[in-house]
């Protein structure tokens, strides 16, 4: 029997939510995307807490938050403790993304589902593939080889292989066929075939206009606004879909010599583009010829400049210019702030280059007609003066005493327990364990990061602290940056940590950009001020799809093509998602699924198969016909059995029992006509039937509709006069067939 | 069934796997120049390095425009036909799959394993098991493969640890310097130099008092495949990726490239990184000649030297050389030479075979007296785990066969039980690449992308004569002549041998439907005969006294026949009892049943000669029953 796959979604069914699905393949489960949307609702994760200990692999798709967003939560909160796979862009730039989430957050509210270590640790475990990777399981996986493919839509985007005995399931959401500046098309049509296909229905009621009228109206309304002297918001992702969209403005401002300054605002704008830059290999053909032949990087970017902070555009002169900020909800991060400042002026122009998700501020502003006021939250963090800030140290005090006493009776206990056994207590370092942060928790990174490493590099009993320190006064030196460290303080643990925990530190410590680097070590104490106003949207809104989704009529025609044995839709509006079933059951195959959040269902292949070894006698005895990448054959064996007791198939002994003759093959009319009329025969199409000659007739009858896949046996009808010509013609007609 | 695997010919596919001369140069010649139809692979950096190396190569080489094997325009071509390849990514071509792991050596470099219906070959090109500043140390492939065709540059030959080797060369920059001299390190212009550079910067950042001496790269092509090496950082080790993290660690910070030497300041103590690394004309050989007499002056020569260069006659320190003008010069600089070369030495070579077992080692790329000693010590080593070890001559073709057991697998309707032995099994047997299945031919369509067609035959033919006729003729041929009920068809119409339908159409016609296949298409075939016959014969011939033939006068016929027949064989034919034959042929006799076609005797040879011909003369005059196809 076939292996046996189960499907459970665990979000994003039926509607537009993140995504999550558990696959199970012969008792291994794996869990594909783990997204998070940008209100970061505990409770879309419900589904994902029952089972996150009983998952066994990852596998991450898109580095985007729908794809992602929920990895540091479910590891740090909901048990989720599996190994993750995904490319190294996914890797990279999904951290940035979650970096970039959690900055924007923090900035506006008291965050706290997950922190910037949590996000470290999460990525820790992701193991990279490149694509065409195949990449054996081992242990529980034993058998199961996993294999990322190119996507299109995000760079590094993944339709993700899972194969197990000649087996595949294949999970494919969120591709493009179209080949785009930045991105190769999809590579999913090159799969036949598979035995499952999980796939969305995000974009089944969608159709595009041609890419480059699509990319023509974009830059005419932005150019417009810019010449208007109006400032033109594009709210972007933070690494995935906004950079195709700098392709584009580059292109065309170093084409058409304009120097509007173009602006690209995250809180990790400069190390996004610098990882971008080097993975030139995930790339479409074009960026890399490029490269090989001139040596230009293309995201060398000539006019946009790369900001991280507020402050840094505010610096800008005035004058028109384009800013492409995150987030693209406008919930949150940069983009929020500069909605507000410049929804109130007609002359600019907030360009949506996605659909906002659900119930977000970009999503109301997206609806037609498009609000005439929106009320939003203006929240900004500021540091604490005055009584707040004295009633701030007493009570950091009060918590410091508790846990210093605390800690000193647990030390006890503990000197009790393990009267003179050496417990590191004179060790200068583990004090440290105890230092609490310094105010908020916007300083934990810093002095966490600390903590984790030392954790890795020896781990000390969690009641060994020291009862004399800590500090309460921070008296350290401050400078722009934060405080003022001693490198070499930090210096001995370098060469007692191994490679992994290096990176951690690196990451925190050394990519981050200065703004946010201010923002993680600021560890002044501060609160979150928020004030509710309400925004005359003047400014002009417009909406185009610049998402790189393959539309709804590729879709379906990649659909036919691929043509599952059964077919998974997920992710989609139930309306998109009862469309593209009805049409698959159709068209595609007979067992097409559309699950509910936590409906289990078997998509277990009903397909028997077994191996028989071929054995060498039987082998030499057979003629092949070659016809396209296959070869061909009539076999009739005899069971036997090999030495190692496996089943193989011998000559027969006995003449061949007959049977019915096979036509192999596929013959287009179009093609035949060609071919006829290569040989001097004259035809001509009539009344949907191949006129051939003057007598005879050629039709194709059945099910015509039927596209691509080859689902049904052709029936050709051949009618005609006896006269040389039939024959003649029924000669050809066969020439295109292989009999066996 | 065996495979044959050529090993010095380039059997489907030429795949460089780096971008050293050596291993690339005859490629825009071997693509646009021969017949070769092939595809090429390669790494991304590999692609990027090597048209950049080989524009340089045809802009600098001296040949004339003749003698030239190719020019610009060829590379720029070639570039077209090039694949890229990352590692580790599986590709399939004609049913052969490879891929390719890290090969440390240089960036970009590759070793490549291919799979031939489950024969593995690595090829490990010019590889290196030791990790670098930039580069990972080559992998261990997941598979043990077949055979392992390994480079022997090194032979027998260790190389001293890096760290002593890193050691003594900047001690030796740092002490010439410190003593206020300059310091030549003539290199080639990829590979090695890009990690001197990265010693260099490292040791000027950590050494604070250096920062005023200025280092230089004076290779224009060096600086223009910097920018690759900026961008393949992934394709680089974890200390790169970390240090990325920072900043990118090929922007030096105190190293800027020189672009000849008439920009060059000679002031002071300076570092000067130069191509050629054989110093045999160029910017290492100006500088050389201009700093070789001052005692105070070091050279350092980082790599592997050629016999015959200016560089492997000063190893050996001579009291004096000849300069580029003819002079001779007396040589006091110091000279050093550390070997820096990415190549695996005996003990890295030896490892790499112990975790591997490869159970066929062919030695290549090494100088024939070091690939010999590298055989015998490899011999010892594996001298009882029966490894064969091959060290052929170029152009010297290696064959080695190897049993790959076929599997097939049955999948589909065909597969509902599995059957036991004895039993037979009928089906398709599909092949693609190198994996087989066994399916039914109605399953095709659903596990491959062939399909299979059913063609429907009509044919219409006049005939003007009565309808029953042709139905009592084709009775006498076809043992299955059967009328259709008329309601399916509102003209009289009757099946022929069960395939063929002819049909009364009208007055004037009659109709043949069919659907193809061989069988049907000679019954079509001969009632197409027998009608065309009956249409000529209707003049002369009168229908209704074949018609009252009575079935027993036709028995009676073709047992007179059959008789006939008989006596035509044997010669010596009686009727016996019971409506028996006896049949005696030199003395042997034997009696045939001609109900049951049993025939007794005692010569078995006899019997069986009778058995046949009466067989056959029963099938000859009877028509033709349906289960014959």
């Amino acid at each position: 029997m076939g292996t046996s796959v189960q499907v459970t979604p665990l979000c994003g069914v039926y509607n537009e939510n993140p995504l999550s699905y558990l696959v199970s393949i012969d008792g291994f489960n794996f869990l594909v995307d783990c997204g998070w949307n940008d209100h970061f609702d505990p409770s879309l994760l419900q589904p994902l807490a029952r089972v996150a200990s009983t998952v066994d692999a990852v596998l991450l798709s898109h580095p985007d938050t729908l794809h992602l967003g929920a990895l540091p939560y479910a590891m740090k909160q909901l048990g989720l403790s599996a190994p993750v796979y995904s490319t190294e862009p996914v890797y990279r730039l999904g951290l940035l993304t979650m970096y970039d989430q959690y900055l924007s957050r923090k900035q506006v509210s008291e965050f706290d589902l997950f922190t910037l270590d949590d996000i470290d640790s999460a990525f820790q475990n992701v193991t990279r593939l490149t694509y065409s990777q195949n990449y054996h399981l081992f242990g529980k996986g034993e058998g199961i080889v996993i294999a990322p493919h190119v996507a299109g839509h995000l760079l590094g985007g993944t339709v993700w292989k899972i194969t197990k005995d000649g087996e595949d399931v294949i999970y494919a959401v969120d591709f493009n066929h179209r080949k785009e500046r930045l991105l190769n098309g999809t590579v999913l049509e090159s799969f036949v075939r598979p035995a499952v296909l999980i796939t969305d229905a995000y974009n089944a009621l969608n159709n595009q206009p041609s890419r480059r009228q699509r990319d023509q109206e974009f830059l005419d309304v932005i150019l417009k606004t810019l010449r208007g002297d109006g400032n033109v918001l594009l709210p972007v992702d933070t690494a995935g879909r906004v950079l195709e969209l700098m392709l584009i403005l580059e292109q065309y401002w170093t084409q058409h010599h304009l120097n509007y300054p173009i602006f690209f605002l995250t809180y990790v704008a400069s190390s996004t583009i610098d990882y971008v830059k080097s993975f030139l290999e995930w790339m479409s053909d074009s960026i890399a010829k490029s490269f090989e032949h001139t040596r230009d990087n293309a995201f060398l970017l000539r006019h946009v400049s790369l900001l991280i902070s507020k402050s840094e555009l505010e610096k800008v002169p005035d004058g028109p210019k384009i800013v492409l900020a995150s987030m693209a909800s406008l919930e949150a991060g940069f983009s929020h702030d500069i909605f507000v400042e410049w929804a109130t002026d007609a002359k600019n122009l907030v360009l949506f280059s996605e659909r906002g998700q659900f119930a977000t501020l970009a999503r109301m502003l997206q609806a037609d007609p498009p609000p005439k006021a929106v009320k939003v939250t203006m929240s900004k963090r500021v540091p604490l003066v005055g009584e707040e800030l004295a009633a701030y140290e007493e009570e950091q005090e009060r918590i410091k005493k508790e846990e210093a006493l605390k800690a000193s009776l647990s030390k006890e206990e503990e000197m009790k327990a393990s009267r003179g056994s050496d417990n590191k207590l004179g060790d200068p370092m583990v004090i440290d364990t105890t230092t609490p942060p310094a105010s908020s928790d916007v300083a934990v990174p810093h002095v966490g990061g600390h903590r984790d490493i030392l954790i890795d590099g020896f781990v000390p009993p969690s009641t060994s602290v020291a009862p004399m320190f800590p500090f309460y006064e921070n008296s350290s030196e401050w400078d722009d940056f934060g405080e003022v460290i001693n490198p070499e303080d930090y210096a001995v643990k370098d060469e007692d940590m191994d490679q992994a925990t290096m990176q951690v530190g690196d990451d925190l410590n050394g990519k981050l950009d200065e703004g946010s680097a201010s923002l993680i070590f600021d560890t002044t104490p501060s609160k979150v001020i928020s004030n509710e106003l309400t925004v005359q949207v003047k400014c002009m809104l417009v909406y185009m799809d610049f998402e790189g989704r393959s539309d709804g009529r590729s879709i379906k025609s990649i659909l036919s093509h691929v043509a599952p044995l059964k077919l998974v839709l997920v992710h989609g509006s139930a309306e998109a998602t009862e469309h593209l079933k009805q049409h698959c059951l159709k068209h595609v195959c007979p067992h097409v699924y559309a699950p509910q959040i936590g409906e289990t269902i078997d998509v277990t292949s009903d397909l028997c198969a077994y191996k028989v070894q071929l054995s060498e006698k039987l082998m030499s005895n057979v003629l092949f016909k070659k016809l396209g990448d296959y070869e061909v054959a009539w076999v009739d064996a005899e069971v036997g059995k090999t030495e190692s007791g496996s089943l193989s198939l011998l000559p027969l002994s006995t003449p061949p029992p007959s049977h019915d003759t096979v036509f192999v093959g596929d013959i287009k009319m179009a093609d035949f006509k060609q071919f006829l009329a290569s040989k001097g025969i004259q035809v001509e199409f009539s009344g949907g039937a191949l006129r051939c000659g003057e007598y005879v007739t050629l039709r194709k009858v059945g099910d015509a509709s039927q596209k691509g896949g080859g689902a049904i046996i052709q029936q050709i009808v051949m009618e005609g006069p006896l006269c040389d010509e039939y024959y003649k013609i029924r000669e050809y007609l066969y020439s295109q067939y292989y009999l066996l | 069934m065996k495979w044959a695997v050529p090993v010095s010919t380039c059997p489907i596919k030429g795949k460089p796997y780096c971008f050293h001369l050596d291993h690339a140069a005859s490629l825009p010649y071997f693509l646009e120049k021969t017949t070769f139809k092939g595809r090429v692979f390669m790494t991304h950096a590999t692609k990027a390095i090597y048209k950049l190396l080989l524009s340089d190569y045809v802009k600098v080489s001296k040949v004339s425009v003749e003698d030239m094997l190719y020019d610009e325009q060829d590379i720029l071509r070639s570039m077209d036909k090039i694949e890229v390849i990352d590692f580790h990514q599986t590709l399939e071509v004609n049913g052969i799959r490879f891929w390719c792991y890290t090969a440390g050596h240089v960036l970009g470099a590759a070793m490549f394993m291919v799979d031939i219906a489950g024969v593995r070959v690595l090829y490990t090109g010019d590889y290196s098991r030791e990790e670098d500043r930039h580069l990972r140390a080559a992998e261990i492939p997941q598979f043990c493969p077949d055979i392992c065709i390994i480079e022997s540059t090194y032979g027998v030959q260790l190389h001293q640890p890096r760290h002593v080797r890193e050691k003594r060369f900047t001690d030796a920059i740092h002490s010439t310097i410190s003593q206020g001299g300059r310091v030549l390190i003539p290199a080639y212009a990829l590979g090695r130099a890009q990690e001197l550079l990265l010693i260099l910067d490292e040791y000027w950042s950590n050494h604070p008092d250096l920062h005023n001496v200025p280092i230089y790269y004076a290779s224009p092509l060096a600086k223009r495949c910097m920018a690759v090496y900026q961008t393949y950082i992934n394709s680089m080790n974890e200390r790169i990726s970390n240090q990325f993290a920072n900043s990118n660690p090929f922007d030096f910070k105190h190293i800027s490239p020189l672009k000849s030497i008439e920009n060059f300041n000679d002031v002071g103590p300076s570092v000067v990184m130069a191509s050629p690394g054989g110093l045999q004309s160029g910017l290492s050989r100006q500088l050389f000649d201009m700093w070789c007499s001052d005692k105070k002056n070091a050279c350092v020569l980082p790599g592997y030297v050629v016999e015959g260069t200016l560089a492997k006659t000063i190893i050996n320190e001579p009291k004096e050389v000849t300069s580029m003008n003819g002079l001779t010069a007396p040589l006091n600089m110091q000279v050093h030479y550390i070997s820096f070369s990415a190549h695996a030495d005996f003990a890295q070579t030896s490892t790499f075979l112990k975790e591997l077992m490869p159970p066929n080692i062919i030695l290549v790329h090494g100088e024939a007296n070091e690939m010999g000693r590298l055989k015998q010590k490899l011999i010892t080593q594996f001298a009882d785990c029966n490894t064969k070890i091959i060290s052929p001559k170029n152009c010297q073709s290696v064959e080695m066969y190897f049993n790959s057991e076929k599997m097939a697998k049955t999948i589909g309707r065909l597969a509902e039980k599995t059957p036991e032995v004895g039993e037979t099994v009928s089906g398709l047997l599909v092949k693609k690449g190198f994996t087989y299945q066994i399916m039914a031919p109605d399953d095709l369509h659903v596990f491959s992308q062939l399909s299979t067609a059913n063609v429907t035959q009509r044919i219409t033919i006049p005939y003007t004569g009565a309808f029953g006729v042709i139905k009592h003729r084709l009775k006498q041929i076809y043992e299955s002549v059967e009328s259709l009920p008329d309601e399916e068809s509102e003209v009289p119409a009757f099946r022929v041998h069960e395939r063929v339908t002819v049909k009364h159409e009208s007055e004037k016609h009659i109709s043949l439907h069919w659907t193809s296949d061989p069988i049907s298409d000679m019954v079509s075939d001969s009632i197409v005969a027998l009608v065309l016959n009956i249409s000529l014969e209707i003049p002369k011939v009168v229908v209704e006294s074949e018609a009252i033939k009575t079935e027993e006068e036709n028995g009676k016929k073709a047992e007179k026949v059959i008789h006939a027949l008989l006596v035509s064989l044997f010669g010596d034919v009686k009727l016996g009892g019971n409506g028996n034959l006896v049949i005696s042929v030199d003395g042997n006799v034997v009696h045939l049943d001609k109900q049951s076609g049993n025939v007794e005797g005692e010569n078995e040879g006899l019997k069986e000669r009778v058995r046949v011909a009466f067989q056959r003369i029963q099938n000859a005059v009877k028509p033709i029953p349906p289960s014959v196809s």
